[in-house]
């Protein structure tokens, strides 16, 4: 039973991309193992190599000093090594007790009745309670990620691994697991608690023995002891969201002075699924950044500001007109433009070329009676592709051919050129190199001069160095408010409060 | 019991026999299907499955005098045509719709071509076997009881399919399949190997009722002898929610109003033929219609398998991420 | 298994035109095994059946004039395709097409061409056009299947004919076969000057220039362009996604409906039920095949509208059934399904010492 499970200088890229390199971890019977760290940082890439899901490019797995075969799921089940994912794998029109005996080795015959009292065996044995004869698409979120749980207990798993097992809770569904996983531990389990919300690492510190490591950009660069050690709060978040760039030109354009205008977007008390009433306002001539984890509410804020769904409550007015009129009639939507986080998905089609991509948002200002003026928008494009350094500048690519960085800029020449007094940007910077980064950040400050920019971004830097006002998103409400600080000292301040907000704390 | 109640029932078991004589093709191609969409494939090849089925019993039997190795024959020849949709759409990761359309129309085409020569020929099928005691239930017996081997087997499919996906490991597997590939391939359970299980079950179960419409239908072969059943069958597996239990009500509903529409035909209705003809196919459009409302307003119960239609990642069966 | 398939880093260079050759050839070798199987010649039927489909001046006009009907129903079919939407039902939309047609021919048959003509043109395209929004408004609004309904749809139009065509619209000086009267001169659709080739021809230029211009030049054909590739891409960008459901049904169902009228005018100048012989199964296999390419359209609908005409000559020849069209057609879809693998992909040789 006393399993101990070593990583030892695992390193995995994807692409250009690295995602975990040279990580070296000891996963120990009895304890958990807190795996702290921003959105990216290769927390969970580690556990699907753990769990077999991922093979490494180099480096191994011990378990009780015995090498696990790599990229094989099954291996690892079998040395007992499970993983909750965030995205639960449920069937989800079967049972609870279908579910929890799904490959597990038994008679050919199945009885509801003997399944069902599997399950309720195991169940009280972890304080798990859930109804065997349920269906999974009745269940709560807490629920089903309880029946995640049993279908490892049921298979005797040594090693749990729990993947942002809270982000789809709620806090009374939070405290049930707390329970159970203090109950694992103490009969000589091993969990690993992937998180970047502080105060729930802090709390099962108090009940159980804890180990934290901080990955940052595919690395470890803190570890501690929680039995013996007591970092800071701020210690932490600074080992997670800490980098330090230099953008010192970049600063400078922000903070020149400006004029703000009208108000071009107004939110109050907006309702839909994932939101829990949002109010927000944004001017003409600043930016306001929306900061916090991925997963808080920024799809179906987005989703509403961008007109795919409509408000279900409160109220919704872009440049001065209700959610309902802004988005219909014959122009909708005109003077907002979205740069949405999916570019792939939402802003581009793949097999289209430059050109019909261009066109995709732009077309109607080549229309003339239905028909669509392509040299006209021709002549344009090329004019973007030059002003953006689009590579490569030939305007029949398709569009899944430019990399992400390339995609990006034409989305923001596109959408930039249809003159907005508003604009939506989600993760403006995402994976695209310092140039790039950079690069967009001065074509955003630049918008001011014509419009309201709401940057929804979960990179604290690029937060608080662009808005003039950062808000805070986090489970679906707004946490607080901070302004642009004149002095690094003010900026160190806000960065601490924010940091604190998006890992839930008041 | 009145003189009229006893015509009335005269004319009943006779009806009752003919719904069920008509529904046991669509109810052998229905739980077929069924099968292969619970593990997660949808073949739209069932019109072609049943053709060449019904094909192969015929000129089986006609050689062997056999009509049970005809009937074999029938199930493996819709076994084989469904090895080309699995083909196309699980190795090669062709799309699942068009691969079904181009089956149906492979399979009509090779039925019609290769019984081209058998077009009027008479060949040993089954006859009626009246049970002995049951048979002699009023009403009931003569309708249930008194008739040929295949309908019997018939009442059995339904009820051991039903067991064999409900109360079986087997039946676990291939549910997973078709509703999260990727919970299966977690718990060490294969999707590729049970979609592979699924098509081919489903495609013998379905060239059985092509086989039940040459050998016990008619015991002679005509060209589309299965007119639309096959279509009929898919859209039934809507209709009774992907479960064998309810594919007998549904396949004897409209066994019933085909076996009623032919007697309305003898019988020289007023109304001319063209139009008692559209009577299935309108109220395949009006079950799927009165279904889906049904669907709207239970929400969330009635679904389809999650993955149906859903490739699994990779020609292989998933070794991608 | 020592054979593993590798993802290709770009698309296998003229691996469409690859893929569609040995897919012929597949279609042709099947043909031979099942004219060998039959005790019949296999090699020497499938030079009949080439020979008799294409290499003959009066072959060639067979097959334009079974194209014109194909082309017309493909047009259509694409358009749903695009929107991934799986109208099967152009066969039903065909049927409804020559009935709408008719139904003008035999009221206002004495009227002057240029004014039957057009007229008979629209019913037909209204008709077909009516019969596919059913299962386009069904899809929209209720969410049912559009397969089964736009397939249940085709066995009801071609019993919507026959009702009419054995009942009120039956010629009465036809011996009882189920045929409309002849329809007048000024009713018919004639023929090229110097063919057997009918005007329906230049109905199809037209439409898929039309088609082509829709396409590439409008706004409309560009949203459904889209709209057919990335449907979240379009919602983002303001599309009206129900309309142009309803709208590429509709086409599809007038396009099909005209084909109906061009098939009952033209070629055998009155309505009967011979007429129904599943060019809008063909047209399913030639969407597919051409997607919206207008001459790829073209070309897989003369192909396989000459394969019926080949077929038609092993009838002669050797006796062989005419369904052997749909082996041929299935076949060469299958190939091609399964075929695409190759453009994407490739299988390697991996030594079973590499392999862990």
């Amino acid at each position: 039973m006393a399993t101990h499970i070593r990583i030892e200088g695992v390193s995995k890229s994807f692409g250009m991309q690295q995602a975990n390199r040279d990580v070296s971890l000891d996963i120990r019977a009895g304890r958990i193992l807190a795996l702290l760290g921003e959105n990216g940082a290769g927390k969970s890439t580690l556990m699907s190599i753990l769990a077999g899901t991922l093979a490494p490019d180099s480096g191994r797995i011990l378990v009780d000093g015995q090498p696990l075969p790599p990229g094989n799921p099954a291996a690892s089940l079998g040395a007992g090594i499970g993983m909750v994912h965030q995205h639960f794998l449920l069937m989800d029109q079967l049972r609870v007790s279908q579910n929890v005996c799904l490959g597990l080795p038994g008679a050919f015959w199945l009885s509801p009745r003997r399944m069902a009292a599997l399950v309720r065996d195991v169940s009280s044995r972890f304080g798990l309670e859930v109804d065997p004869d349920a269906r999974i698409a009745a269940l709560s979120m807490g629920e089903r990620q309880r029946v995640e749980i049993l279908k490892l207990l049921a298979r005797d798993c040594n090693a749990l691994i729990f993947d942002e097992p809270t982000a789809v809770l709620t806090p009374g569904e939070a405290a049930i697991l707390a329970d159970a996983l203090c109950g694992m531990v103490t009969q000589g389990k091993a969990v690993v608690f992937i998180s970047h919300k502080l105060p729930e690492i802090m709390a099962l510190a108090a009940r159980a023995p804890v180990d934290v490591a901080v990955l940052r950009q595919g690395e470890v660069v803190a570890r501690y002891d929680l039995t013996t050690d007591t970092p800071a709060e701020g210690e932490l978040i600074r080992a997670m969201v800490g980098r330090e760039v230099d953008l010192a030109q970049v600063e400078r354009l922000a903070a020149a002075p400006h004029v703000l205008g009208e108000e071009v977007l107004v939110c109050r008390n907006l309702q839909v699924p994932g939101l829990q009433g949002v109010s927000l306002g944004v001017r003409k001539g600043e930016i306001v950044a929306l900061a916090g984890v991925a997963g808080n509410g920024q799809k179906p804020l987005v989703e509403v500001l961008a007109g795919v769904q409509p408000p279900q409550g409160g109220e919704v007015r872009l440049l001065g007109q209700p959610w309902h009129a802004f988005y219909s009639g014959e122009e909708p939507g005109r003077g907002l433009v979205v740069i949405p986080e999916d570019r792939r998905g939402a802003a581009t089609a793949g097999n289209l070329d430059l050109l019909d991509n261009y066109l995709l948002t732009t077309r109607r200002r080549y229309t003339r009676g239905g028909l669509i003026d392509r040299r006209q928008a021709l002549d344009d494009l090329r004019q973007i592709i030059d002003d953006f350094n689009v590579r490569p500048p030939v305007p029949t690519t398709p569009g899944g051919r430019l990399s992400g960085g390339n995609l990006q800029k034409l989305v923001l020449g596109r959408e930039f050129s249809r003159e907005p007094g508003m604009v939506v940007a989600e993760q403006p910077a995402q994976g695209l190199d310092v140039g790039a980064t950079e690069d967009v950040w001065r074509r955003l400050l630049a918008m001011r001069a014509r419009a309201g920019v709401l940057l929804v971004t979960s990179d604290l830097t690029e937060a608080l160095l662009l808005a003039d006002r950062v808000l805070v998103l986090y489970a679906g409400r707004i946490m607080g408010e901070v302004r642009r600080g004149i002095s690094s000292l003010e900026t160190e301040e806000a960065r601490g409060k924010i940091g604190r907000w998006m890992a839930g704390l008041d | 019991m009145t003189p009229d109640m006893v015509d009335m029932l005269a004319m009943l078991t006779p009806l009752l026999a003919a719904a069920i004589q008509s529904g046991a093709p669509l109810l052998f191609a229905t739980v077929g299907e069924i099968i292969t969409e619970r593990s997660g494939t949808l073949n739209l090849g069932v019109e072609g499955m049943m053709l060449c089925g019904a094909l192969a019993a015929f000129v089986v039997s006609l050689g062997t005098g056999s009509p049970w190795l005809g009937a074999l024959a029938g199930c493996a020849a819709g076994a084989l045509l469904a090895v080309l949709h699995g083909l196309a759409t699980l190795t090669c990761g062709g799309n699942q719709v068009v691969s079904g359309l181009a089956l149906t129309i492979l399979g009509v085409g090779l039925a019609d071509t290769l019984g081209a020569g058998h077009i009027g020929q008479v060949a040993p099928g089954f006859d009626p076997v009246a049970i002995p005691v049951l048979s002699s239930i009023p009403v009931l017996g003569p309708a249930l009881f008194t008739q040929d081997a295949l309908v019997y087997l018939s009442f059995g499919t339904p009820l051991a399919v039903w067991v064999l996906l409900f109360r079986t490991r087997w039946g676990l597997h291939l549910q997973a399949a078709g509703e999260n590939p990727a919970a299966a391939r977690a718990a060490g359970v294969s999707p590729l190997r049970w979609r592979w299980i699924g098509i081919l079950a489903g495609g013998a179960l379905c060239g059985l009722g092509g086989a039940y419409l040459s050998l016990s239908a008619t015991h002679l072969w005509t060209t589309n002898l299965t007119a639309g059943r096959g279509w009929i069958a898919v859209a039934l597996v809507i209709f009774c929610a992907w479960r064998p239990q309810r594919a007998m009500l549904g396949a004897y509903l409209f066994g019933g109003v085909m076996a009623l529409q032919l007697r309305l035909q003898a019988m020289g209705a007023a109304l001319p033929s063209s139009l008692l003809l559209m009577m299935p196919y309108a109220m395949t459009v009006l079950a799927l219609v009165a279904f889906s409302r049904a669907k709207s307003r239970a929400a969330g119960r009635n679904l389809p398998p999650a993955a149906l239609g859903v490739p699994l990642a990779g020609p292989q069966g998933g070794e991608g991420r | 298994m020592p054979l593993r398939l590798v993802d290709r880093t770009k698309p296998l260079p003229w691996g469409g035109f690859f893929v569609a050759t040995i897919s012929l050839a597949a279609a042709l070798a099947v043909c031979a095994l099942l004219l060998t199987w039959q005790g019949k010649p296999g090699l020497h039927g499938v030079w009949l059946l080439v020979d008799g489909g294409f290499l003959h001046g009066y072959a060639l006009e067979d097959a334009v004039r079974k194209a014109i009907p194909i082309f017309l129903c493909s047009l259509g079919v694409a358009l749903c395709f695009r929107m991934k939407l799986w109208n099967i039902g152009a066969e039903g939309q065909f049927a409804l097409g020559a009935v709408g047609a008719t139904a003008v021919a035999l009221r206002f048959g004495h009227w002057p061409a240029w004014a039957v003509l057009p007229c008979m043109c629209l019913a037909g395209a209204a008709a077909g056009a009516l019969w596919a929004l059913g299962p386009a408004l069904l899809k929209r609004r209720l969410g049912v299947n559009e397969i089964i309904t736009t397939l249940m749809a085709n066995y009801i139009g071609v019993l919507v004919l026959q009702y009419l065509v054995y009942g009120a619209w039956k010629d009465p000086v036809s011996f009882g076969f189920p045929m409309t009267e002849l329809f007048s001169d000024a009713a018919q659709v004639g023929l090229l000057p110097g063919s057997r080739i009918h005007y329906g021809l230049l109905y199809c230029v037209a439409a898929g220039l039309g088609f082509w211009w829709w396409i590439s030049r409008t706004r409309l054909g560009f949203e459904l362009v889209v709209s057919g590739e990335n449907s979240r891409a379009a919602r983002f960008a303001h599309m009206p996604y129900g309309m142009l459901i309803c709208l590429a049904m509709g086409g599809c169902g007038a396009l099909a409906g005209v084909a109906g009228f061009l098939e009952a005018s033209a070629s055998v100048h009155r309505l009967q039920p011979s007429i129904m012989v599943g060019y809008g199964f063909t047209a399913v296999v030639v969407a597919w095949l051409g997607r919206l390419r207008v001459p790829a359209i073209a070309a897989f609908s003369f192909l396989l509208a000459g394969f019926r005409v080949g077929v038609e000559n092993l009838q002669i020849e050797l006796q062989a059934p005419a369904a052997m069209a749909g082996v041929l057609e299935g076949t060469i879809l299958m190939a091609v399904l399964s075929g695409q693998l190759l453009n994407h992909r490739r299988l390697v040789w991996i030594s079973r010492r590499t392999t862990p």
